[in-house]
């Protein structure tokens, strides 16, 4: 990465674009891989919003539909696997071989870095996209002229979150070799992302020193962020969120773009 | 800012590279030196695991140098390695294609990664297709091309960038005889056609003596020859008698008893014909047999798989030999272990670990361990050696009264100019008793080590 006298940033963006194309064209051609992350979100969706059906959720001192809460919560989830997995799938290339195609390449390890998390981000952000779109068709928010307004701001905050999430997958797998860690990271890091997020059960609900472990979790801050935007009311004030997502994204850009040229490849 | 180039007849100078893997402490290249003349082939030939790929990666970017310092092009691979990387094609071992793209899109992707004009992209996609054959192939996704093709097909993708220089790391591993001619062709096309230098690596003999222009002959990280082919061969020997024993029973004996004849005035060496294939392949090919989940790893897996077997063995042997039964190719393994290993095994395997094994080899080494040379060797308990002298016709005489007098049973002798395998048999140490008892040391030393720690 340098930055040219005029202060513009001096990226290859042909090449980082087509690093991003590819991991959009190989999400789209692998058909099950995009039915299977539909139907999850789906299944998810209506088990969890019909199972706590009779649920009171308070979020922020307010009372929210069950419907929306659990709706929020799955479509930041679907951006959590999204994200996190998409990263790791950095560990495929290199089985395959195909990382060292791109290693041995003029461009840069950081170029190689961005495309590969605007690939998988923009991947992840279709899929919490797709799950949006089916909750609002099974009612899950009250459909308002208000509600488009709501989705198209919503998608930004996505992008961020999405970004930071991928950043985590690539700064493991480059240190992975093979697909043993796999159960681990799944375990130890997305589990625990998952269920303290408060996408599930809500933050305001659970004992203290719980609420404060799912404050150190950067995707309780993302499900705050969308649960503002599509239902207006959150525990933590909306720019709270926002600056926490975009430092959390900001930093693991940097340490995905330091983990990239450590890599070594023979 | 760019560095002069020492000399401008050399592409490539490599000036004692060391390069040291942290992970394991391991020595994988050791002050190694060479210059690739522009427009040369150049063979790098040595066994699995000689440092071959490593050599290539450092000069590719792909790995760090330890020391030394190696020019690709005019340019120091640790300071600029984005120059360098603009001026080489690569053609990795394993394969690195992406199978969910077609061919032209993985083309394509290379065009764009090398920044090349989009006037000039496709003209240069259409050229190495047709060079490489592969135009009508060019809509299919490279996970259904052929073994072959996709080689053809990376080769075509090493030259799109029109690079000075195209490293090829074991160019027809693992490929058919066919192909493998195929392919020779199109390498020797390219370097006559297109004055492209070639750098590649191999441990087929016929391959580096078909193509290269010199040879450098690599083993444990070190140079141990480097010369043309011809010059490689002269310099051993004129003649190789090659002879078959017959009715061959203790091999260790009897090795140690042919070593004699080397005392014969004008024998230079004496080897044992390397027989046994290579580990890898052989399981690669029983693992693609299967099919399944593991059909695709690749090459460099299954060698990490086995070192890390090697290590495991090392700190539990049981649990090891456990372990042998659920992994697939294990008894092709095992087969392939050398007779003399089989017997040290045997000799000092403990009962209760024994019973632990896949019934096979539990059987083999029972067998072994009463005496019984297992039946692949005594059907054909042959041994081939080879004799390198100044004249063949002068020491047939001596040699044949020699091997008489041990008592041992003559099948045939052939009188033959020396080939690059024997040259490299010589050079990489494969004399008879030194292998073998190293062989039988190792053994012996392993198990010490194991009752020491009990």
């Amino acid at each position: 990465m340098s930055i040219s006298k005029s202060g513009k940033l001096n990226f290859h963006w042909a090449a980082i674009w087509v690093i991003a194309k590819r991991e959009l064209l190989q999400f789209w051609r692998s058909k099950t891989r995009v039915i299977s992350s539909i139907a999850q979100g789906f299944m998810l969706l209506i088990i969890f919003t019909f199972g706590f059906s009779s649920f009171r959720f308070d979020v922020g001192g307010t009372e929210i539909p069950t419907q929306a809460f659990i709706a929020t919560g799955m479509i930041t989830l679907a951006i959590l696997f999204g994200g996190i997995f998409g990263g790791l799938s950095l560990i495929r290339d290199k089985l395959f071989g195909f990382l060292k195609e791109m290693l041995v390449s003029p461009i840069k390890r950081s170029e190689i870095m961005i495309g590969k998390t605007l690939g998988v981000g923009l991947q992840s952000v279709i899929g919490g996209i797709i799950i949006m779109l089916i909750s609002i068709s099974i009612g899950s928010f009250p459909l308002e002229l208000f509600l488009i307004i709501r989705v198209i701001l919503v998608i930004p905050v996505f992008l961020i979150l999405s970004i930071g999430l991928v950043g985590i997958g690539l700064v493991i797998a480059s240190k992975m070799s093979d697909f043993q860690g796999f159960g681990l990271v799944q375990t130890f890091l997305i589990m625990p992302m998952m269920w303290l997020s408060g996408a599930i059960f809500p933050w305001s609900s659970v004992p203290v020193p719980m609420q404060v472990i799912m404050a150190i979790n950067p995707v309780f801050y993302g499900v705050e962020a969308v649960r503002f935007i599509l239902t207006g009311v959150a525990n933590i004030p909306i720019y709270v969120s926002l600056l926490v997502i975009s430092v959390f994204s900001a930093i693991l850009i940097y340490l995905g773009g330091r983990s990239f040229t450590k890599i070594e490849a023979s | 800012m760019t560095e002069i180039k020492s000399n401008s007849e050399n592409i490539i100078e490599v000036n004692d590279l060391v390069k040291i893997y942290k992970q394991g402490n391991v020595k994988a290249v050791d002050k190694i030196f060479f210059n690739v003349k522009k427009g040369e082939i150049f063979a790098l030939l040595g066994p699995n695991g000689a440092g071959k790929t490593t050599i290539i990666s450092v000069l590719a970017t792909l790995l760090f140098l330890t020391e030394g310092k190696a020019i690709v092009n005019g340019y120091d691979v640790a300071k600029y390695p984005d120059k360098v990387r603009k001026s080489i094609g690569v053609v990795f071992q394993e394969p690195s294609l992406d199978g969910e793209l077609t061919g032209r899109e993985n083309l394509e992707f290379h065009t764009i990664l090398y920044s090349m004009a989009k006037k000039i992209r496709t003209e240069r996609i259409e050229e190495v297709l047709e060079l490489v054959d592969l135009k009508d192939k060019q809509k299919t996704y490279t996970k259904n091309y052929s073994g072959g093709m996709k080689r053809r097909l990376e080769i075509a993708r090493g030259l799109l960038h029109y690079p000075n220089v195209l490293f090829l790391d074991e160019p027809t591993l693992g490929l058919d005889p066919q192909t493998r001619r195929k392919i020779w062709e199109k390498i020797k096309e390219l370097n006559k056609e297109q004055q492209i230098t070639i750098l590649l690596t191999t441990h087929y003999m016929e391959e580096a003596d078909e193509l290269a222009d010199r040879i450098c002959i690599i083993d444990h990280g070190k140079i141990i020859a480097l010369d043309t082919a011809e010059s490689l061969k002269s310099k051993l020997a004129k003649d190789v008698l090659a002879v078959e024993l017959e009715n061959v029973s203790n091999f260790n004996e009897l090795k140690i008893k042919i070593e004699q004849l080397e005392n014969i005035e004008q024998v230079k060496v004496v080897s044992e014909s390397d027989q046994s294939q290579d580990m890898v392949e052989i399981i690669q090919n029983r693992l693609k047999k299967m099919g399944g989940p593991m059909a695709n790893v690749s090459p460099e897996m299954i060698r990490q798989k086995m070192r890390k077997g090697m290590a495991e063995a090392m700190k539990d042997p049981v649990k090891f030999v456990k372990n042998l039964g659920k992994m697939p190719g294990s008894f092709e393994m095992f087969k392939y272990i050398p007779y003399e290993s089989k017997k040290g095994i045997a000799d000092n395997i403990e009962d209760n670990v024994l019973e632990l094994l896949p019934e096979e080899i539990k059987a083999e080494l029972i067998q072994i361990k009463k005496g019984v040379i297992p039946s692949k060797l005594s059907q054909d308990n042959i041994l081939k050696i080879n004799i390198a002298c100044e004249s063949g016709a002068k020491s047939i005489t001596q040699v044949v009264q020699l091997i008489n007098e041990m008592g041992i049973d003559i099948k045939s002798i052939n009188m033959r100019s020396p080939t690059l395998e024997d040259v490299f048999l010589f050079y990489t140490g494969a004399k008879i008793r030194d292998e073998d008892s190293n062989r039988v040391k190792g053994i012996k030393e392993f198990i010490k080590m194991r009752k020491l720690r009990k």
